[in-house]
Parts: C-alpha cells; sequence; structure tokens
C-alpha cells in the first residue's frame, strides 16, 4: 500500500472529519482533525482500517493551544491524528474505550500538561512523585521551576 | 582490645545492601559485576545482602529522584549501625546530567550522608571494589 492510497483510504473513512492531510516524509502522514470528532474518527479508523495500534500520544504546548498527536502505525505506514485543544478550555475526550492501551499515556498527559480527559477511567496521576503539589505542571511552557537549593558536604572550595 | 576486636570485625567482613535510586542500570550491572567470582570480593568479606537490616554498607547508584528520596531515608534509618555510604557513579555523586531536573534532588549526598564517592559512567567493577576497600581503610 503506498501512502496515496492510504490517504484516499483515510480520506474516505473520515469524510468531512479530516479537516487537513499532509504527508510530510514517506511512510508518515499526518491528519488535522477537530477535537470534537476524535473518539469517532479514532472508531473509523480502528474498525475499518485495522489500526489498533496506538505508537504513542504526544502533546505539544506551542504557547496559544496545546496539540495533541494520536500516532497510529501498522504494517505501512505511521498515521497520525492532530488535534488542537485550546488553553483556556483545556479538556479532552478519552479513547481508552477504543484503546485500552491509551490511558497510560492519557494519564501522562494529565499529569504533564494539565489537560482534563474527560470519561478516563482511572485519573489517578501516574509519572509525578506522589508528594507533588497540586496544579504543577511541568511541560507547560508557562511552568517555572525554583529549583532546591543543593547541599554542598564539607563546603564550597 | 575489644575495641580492636569490634574494629577487626567491621573491617573484615562489610556486608553491603545494593540501592538503587533511579539509575539507569549501567551502574547496577557493574556492581553485579564486581560481586562475580573475577573479583572474587568475598575474600575481603563483601556478602550482598537482601535486607537493609543485615547491612553494613549501602552502595548506591543512581540519581534520587524525588519519589525516592522518603523511601531512601527509610532504608537509611533501618540500616545498623555503624553505617556507611557509598556513591557509584556519576548521577549518585552529582546528579550528573539528571542534576536540576524537576523531579530528581541530585546526588545521594543530598539526602544521606555520604562517606565514600566512585567516579565513572558506568564506574569499573574494580573502582567499585577500590572504593570500598578504600573506605574499610578509613576505618
Amino acid at each position: 500500500m503506498t501512502d496515496i492510497e492510504i490517504i484516499e483510504k483515510a480520506k474516505g473513512i473520515l469524510g468531512g472529519k479530516a479537516l487537513d492531510v499532509a504527508n510530510p516524509a514517506e511512510r508518515r502522514i499526518f491528519i488535522k482533525i477537530d477535537p470534537g470528532s476524535l473518539t469517532a474518527a479514532v472508531t473509523a479508523l480502528r474498525d475499518q482500517m485495522g489500526l489498533r495500534y496506538l505508537a504513542t500520544l504526544s502533546g505539544v504546548d506551542d504557547k496559544e493551544d496545546f496539540e495533541l498527536l494520536y500516532h497510529f502505525a501498522d504494517d505501512h505506514a505511521c498515521l497520525n491524528l492532530r488535534t488542537r485543544v485550546p488553553k483556556t478550555a483545556p479538556r479532552i475526550e478519552s479513547i481508552s474505550h477504543i484503546i485500552p492501551g491509551a490511558i497510560l499515556y492519557e494519564r501522562e498527559l494529565q499529569d504533564m500538561f494539565g489537560l482534563v480527559v474527560e470519561r478516563i477511567p482511572d485519573p489517578r496521576p501516574l509519572v509525578v512523585p506522589d508528594d507533588w503539589p497540586a496544579e504543577n505542571y511541568p511541560l507547560r511552557k508557562d511552568w517555572k521551576f525554583d529549583r532546591p537549593e543543593e547541599k554542598i558536604p564539607g563546603g564550597k572550595s | 582490645m575489644l575495641n580492636r576486636l569490634v574494629r577487626w570485625s567491621r573491617i573484615k567482613s562489610p556486608w553491603i545492601l545494593h540501592l538503587n535510586s533511579g539509575a539507569c542500570n549501567a551502574c547496577d550491572i557493574e556492581i553485579v559485576a564486581a560481586l562475580t567470582p573475577r573479583f572474587d570480593i568475598e575474600r575481603l568479606g563483601v556478602l550482598l545482602k537482601a535486607t537493609p537490616r543485615h547491612a553494613d554498607v549501602i552502595v548506591c547508584t543512581g540519581p534520587v529522584t524525588r519519589q525516592i528520596k522518603d523511601r531512601i531515608i527509610r532504608i537509611y534509618e533501618q540500616v545498623p549501625d555503624p553505617k556507611f555510604v557509598v556513591a557509584v557513579g556519576a548521577c549518585a555523586m552529582s546528579g550528573c546530567v539528571y542534576r536540576g531536573a524537576y523531579n530528581v534532588m541530585g546526588g545521594i549526598d543530598q539526602v544521606i550522608p555520604v562517606d565514600a564517592y566512585v567516579p565513572g559512567c558506568p564506574a569499573r567493577p574494580d573502582a567499585i571494589l577500590d572504593g570500598v576497600v578504600k573506605l574499610l581503610g578509613k576505618l
């Protein structure tokens, strides 16, 4: 299956949900979608194209919005669903009832960006320490880290 | 007389506890390599122990993550006196590349007192041996 065939097939499945399709490199396909149509798009791609393997879910803070990339991989290509969530209302629908393995990525997304993943079955923190203060999201660009003073045994020389 | 006996027995049987506080496993592999018959570390009386309550020397690897900080202090308090800490590897000494990260406190000495530092990334088994022997020489 060539890239063009995959793009045509995905466009046929997604219809109007695919806002923009890009093919920046060989065997890599970006499809922009609206956050509201995410679950419908993931379900359709899983059932009709066999995209069951969510390689990872990455989040980007580009200062205005959060961009979420759902990296689906199969034998032929890596297909990425990109969606943008505004920072003022950081909410996204969970896809873990469609792809159960997504829950780990979604929990990490909640820890690192403070996104609220709606209908997530298990919203506990995953990667931050137990005593981590609330409302601190390390991967947000506007987050400042106050590094604690280091003890130097024997004093500075 | 009794003091000499105590000192002799301490030097001749330093039982170690291997503690990983967030290392990448390279130093751990080197510690395990140092315990193999090739180096025959048991001729110095060194035995690897599974519990802190049996150990005299804690051999630490890795930077201290924020999550493990309290657990390290708990393990340190479980070790009976006199206790010694050897920091193995660059991360255990200063935090190395992880230093200053939001979830890393720095080297082991930020949390518990350290008696000997073994540099290296990872430290060689003979360097680890040398570190433990130098520590015993201080007693």
